[in-house]
């Protein structure tokens, strides 16, 4: 027997550390290391250009305001919403909180066209409102900041609702009662018990909300750029189109500076509830409140928020989709199926569909392998060094969605690999997109597999590669299928990286279904996004039933 | 031939010393356990030898094959080592039949099929389960996925089998049961045993020889008759079974015998070796006191209860609450005013402070 023996398991860490290497940590440092180069010269020049043209500076202080706002709305309807749906004896409220959930299962920028279709100009409410009241032009636009928030607003408050919902859930009941034992009426009980004791779980779900109005792009591109009104993510995008690395990257990792910050706030709340011991992590079942005289009116408004923003977005889209021309009056001859006829016969639209399918596939593959080996050497190796390659391939998570894109362009799109124009520069940026999500499902799949369970292997006198074959990774199967669901279907639709990376035969379903919409063939557009939003219910269900409702909307 | 043999075994996590320079012998066809309160240091020692820590420093041999050494740098996986373990929470593999467990580590080794078949058709002869063969772990009861689990590790023919408070996860009947069925299959199998226990009654009813430990360090090795009849220590004498303790003083030596003084003044002749003089703790087993309305020393009894083959008491007797043991053919009534006389007696230093 030999005096030393080799632990494979580095050599498996050395292999993914290349990995992440590659696709994180090289891109996204190109983006920092570009933002302060000018001609080839170490300079802050272009963070000068930011700060002195009134367009960028501007679109900075848009894009903060826009997520404050859109925040600040989030937590307001989402705790309403989540005290409603969870605290009170509404009647249906399973029903009511599963359609809440629905719109986040379709992709922002299906929301912004669905709601151009409902309040644009010549939007289906818009055209009622008209009638109704005989204005001659709507009193609102959905061009432009208000616009924007408001679609935000509808597509984001869901954070804020199920951080919420959690720690309602988790709220011990007899706090409540021990408070009405001392006299305290319901409204009183709302105000000083409940809601401070839920208040972490609002700041935490307003800051996600804020994050993800940050790093969105799709609804101010759609609703923004016709009203020239910029933020962040689409100036980043206007800056590529001059094309000006320099202002691009420098407005980027601007853009991470502020998700970074707002990240590393949200962190410090968690942390700081889970020194709240009063919300614990089991289900205590809290008594409901008896709404009594308010019961059916609070559940018939409840019941039209939900079909506002959950039900009209989607039958709007599918309208439009059977409307023979966009804007024809509402009557059964001007229904027809040759949009989606069209769409189906149409080459770039199927392309696009092999094309999305081919890279959520592969990525999906791709980043739940490689997350579950991080896991593994991790979670249950416990190596030395896996703790920061867990880090590292977290790192994506905090950074936008354009910032990624634009890292893959500075760092694989020159000689000697250039990968611009194909779809491989779209697949490199979906494994780096969606690492986290894979690492972090697998971790929690890994999590629940006994260390002794792999103990019991190595005693059995099973080697590394052996143990993952026949012990770690067959126990970890039904978590790793749902993460793979959980990564496919959000790269199925995705619009922002490839928007960005995409060349003439490299087209993405979200792709076509943008320029489709921007140039104006809506209901070719929506034909396209009704089929995508068909797949997309189809699997979140697939999801549900898989997961007993764990992961999935 | 020492069939497991660890010298000076630390193990360090961070700053903390959990297994403090541990040095012991399992010989050929032994029962071994390590005893202790949890905490103790003793799965630490045990997972070491398995190969599942890495020690500090220290030397493991297992037969001739030295699978530890600090010094020389020396970590053979775990894998590789001729050990059989079985875990505390069986760590029966779920998403395989019980013939798929037990002929796992053989598979690993690529033996052919009919040798297999063979080899597991007695391992599970050996462990009761041959029936069984095609369940699922989740259709079977705890004690059932016991017997896989040894099953799966008897079956590879390992040097020695290392056992990490199997017995706990059972409920108190299958227990007692399973003790008996352990200490047969291994005169069966003659494989030498390393068992790792909190329970002491386990550890005296199987062992043939036990390792008592407290705070990472071995207080005491002998037979189980050793330690529970001359514990070394106060500690082993208080964790090992039941037992009074008296505060006193030793009056004078004579070759083994002293004479100890206790507060109320009765006095006690004691066989001792200890060497100690003045102050001293004694220590009296619940079952060498006897009751009598004739013995020497006054007492009370405060409480009765019945323990089926005995009968339990607290009695008082100047100022002190003791234990007492008794055949159930003596019964004396609570509040009953009595003698007691104590048979033999250990004598340990006092407490300090």
């Amino acid at each position: 027997m030999t005096a030393t023996h080799f632990d494979r398991r580095y050599l498996l860490m050395a292999a993914v550390g290349v990995f992440v290497s590659l696709i994180v940590i090289y891109p996204l440092w190109q983006v920092l290391f570009r933002s302060f180069l000018d001609a080839g010269v170490l300079s802050l020049k272009s963070y000068q250009k930011v700060f002195s043209y009134p367009s960028y500076y501007r679109a900075l202080l848009n894009s903060v305001w826009v997520s404050c706002a859109t925040a600040t709305l989030c937590m307001v309807l989402g705790t309403l919403l989540a005290l409603l749906v969870i605290r009170t004896d509404l009647p249906f409220k399973k029903t009511l909180r599963t359609l809440l959930v629905l719109p986040y299962a379709l992709p922002s920028f299906f929301a912004a066209i669905a709601w151009i279709q409902v309040l644009g100009p010549q939007g289906y409410l818009a055209r009622l409102v008209l009638q109704v009241f005989g204005f001659a032009t709507v009193p609102w636009s959905i061009y432009g900041a208000g616009g924007i928030v408001f679609v935000l607003t509808v597509h984001y408050f869901i954070l804020v609702f199920i951080t919420v919902a959690g720690a309602l859930e988790r709220m011990d009941a007899s706090l409540e009662e021990a408070a009405r034992a001392s006299g305290a009426g319901t409204s009183q009980i709302m105000r000083q018990i409940t809601l401070p004791l839920v208040l972490p779980a609002i700041m935490a779900g307003g800051l996600l909300a804020f994050i993800g109005a940050l790093a969105n792009f799709g609804i101010p591109a759609l609703l923004g750029m016709r009203a020239r009104f910029f933020v962040l993510t689409t100036s980043i995008y206007y800056a590529l189109a001059i094309p000006d690395f320099g202002l691009a990257t420098a407005l980027s990792s601007m853009l991470v500076l502020v998700a970074l910050l707002t990240m590393a706030l949200q962190f410090g709340i968690q942390r700081g509830e889970s020194r709240f011991t009063v919300i614990s992590g089991k289900a205590v079942h809290p008594s409901e409140l008896k709404l009594r005289s308010l019961r059916y009116p609070l559940f018939l408004l409840i019941s039209a928020v939900v079909v506002f923003i959950s039900i009209l977005p989607i039958l709007s889209m599918v309208l439009t989709a059977l409307m023979r021309y966009w804007g024809a009056p509402l009557s059964a001859a001007n229904l027809t199926l040759q949009n989606f006829i069209y769409v189906l016969g149409f080459e770039t639209a199927q392309r696009a569909i092999m094309n999305s399918l081919f890279l959520a596939g592969v990525a999906a593959t791709a980043a739940m392998f490689v997350g579950t080996v991080i896991s593994y050497l991790h979670v249950k190796a416990r190596l030395k060094g896996s703790r920061a390659l867990d880090f590292f391939a977290t790192i994506p998570y905090a950074v936008p969605h354009t910032v990624i894109a634009i890292a893959m362009i500075l760092a694989w799109a020159k000689p000697p690999v250039s990968l611009y124009g194909t779809l491989w520069i779209i697949l490199v940026a979906y494994l780096a997109v969606y690492l986290p999500f894979a690492v972090r499902t697998t971790n929690a799949t890994l999590q629940q597999v006994h260390d002794s369970l792999e103990e019991a292997a190595k005693a059995s006198g099973a080697k590394l590669f052996p143990r993952l074959r026949d012990i770690i990774l067959p126990l970890a199967r039904p978590g790793m299928i749902a993460g793979w669901i959980l990564v496919f279907m959000p790269a199925l639709r995705e619009l922002t990286v490839s928007i960005l990376l995409y060349a003439y035969h490299t087209e993405t379903i979200g792709v076509v279904v943008y320029n489709m919409q921007d140039a104006g063939y809506r209901e070719i557009a929506a034909a396209l996004a009704s089929i995508v939003m068909g797949l997309l219910i189809l699997g979140n269900t697939i999801l549900r039933k898989l997961t007993g409702g764990v992961a999935g909307f | 031939m020492d069939k497991i043999r660890i010298s000076r075994l630390s193990k360090k996590y961070g700053k903390v010393l959990a297994v403090d320079s541990v040095t012991l012998a399992v010989e050929d066809k032994e029962f071994f356990s390590l005893l202790g309160p949890s905490g103790c240091g003793k799965s630490t020692v045990l997972r070491c030898v398995a190969g599942l820590e890495e020690p500090s420093e220290g030397e493991i041999y297992i037969g001739a094959t030295r699978v530890n050494s600090s010094v020389d740098g020396i970590n053979v996986p775990t894998e590789i080592r001729p050990i059989g373990m079985v875990f505390q929470n069986y760590a029966v593999w779920p998403h395989m039949t019980v013939h798929d467990n037990v002929a796992y580590p053989l598979k690993l080794k690529k033996l052919p099929k009919e040798i297999i078949e063979t080899k597991l058709k007695d391992a599970l002869h050996t462990v009761g389960l041959e029936r069984l063969s095609d369940r699922y772990p989740s259709q079977l009861s705890g004690g059932e996925q016991q017997r896989v689990a040894l099953a799966r590790a008897l079956i590879k023919e390992p040097e020695v089998l290392l056992l990490d408070e199997p017995l706990s996860n059972l409920d108190a009947k299958l227990r007692e049961q399973m003790r008996f069925e352990l200490k047969d299959l291994q005169r069966r199998t003659g494989i030498p045993i390393l068992y790792v226990t909190h329970d002491q009654a386990e550890a005296l009813a199987m062992s043939d020889h036990l390792a008592v430990m407290n705070a990472g360090r071995i207080v005491q090795v002998g037979t189980p008759d050793e330690i529970y009849t001359r514990p070394a220590d106060r500690f082993v004498a208080d964790f090992i079974g039941l037992m009074n303790f008296v505060p006193g003083r030793i009056l004078s030596r004579i070759g083994e015998e002293a004479t100890v003084e206790f507060l109320s003044g009765h006095r006690l002749s004691v066989l001792d070796r200890s060497g100690l003089s003045g102050a001293c703790l004694v220590a009296v087993r619940p079952e060498d006191i006897s009751l009598s309305p004739t013995g020497p020393i006054r007492c009370r009894v405060e409480v009765r209860s019945y323990g089926g083959h005995l009968v339990d008491y607290k009695v008082r007797a100047d100022g002190a609450v003791l234990r007492v043991q008794t055949a159930k053919t003596e019964v004396y009534k609570e509040g009953e005013e009595l003698g007691l006389a104590v048979q033999q007696a250990i004598l340990f230093a006092a407490r300090e402070s």
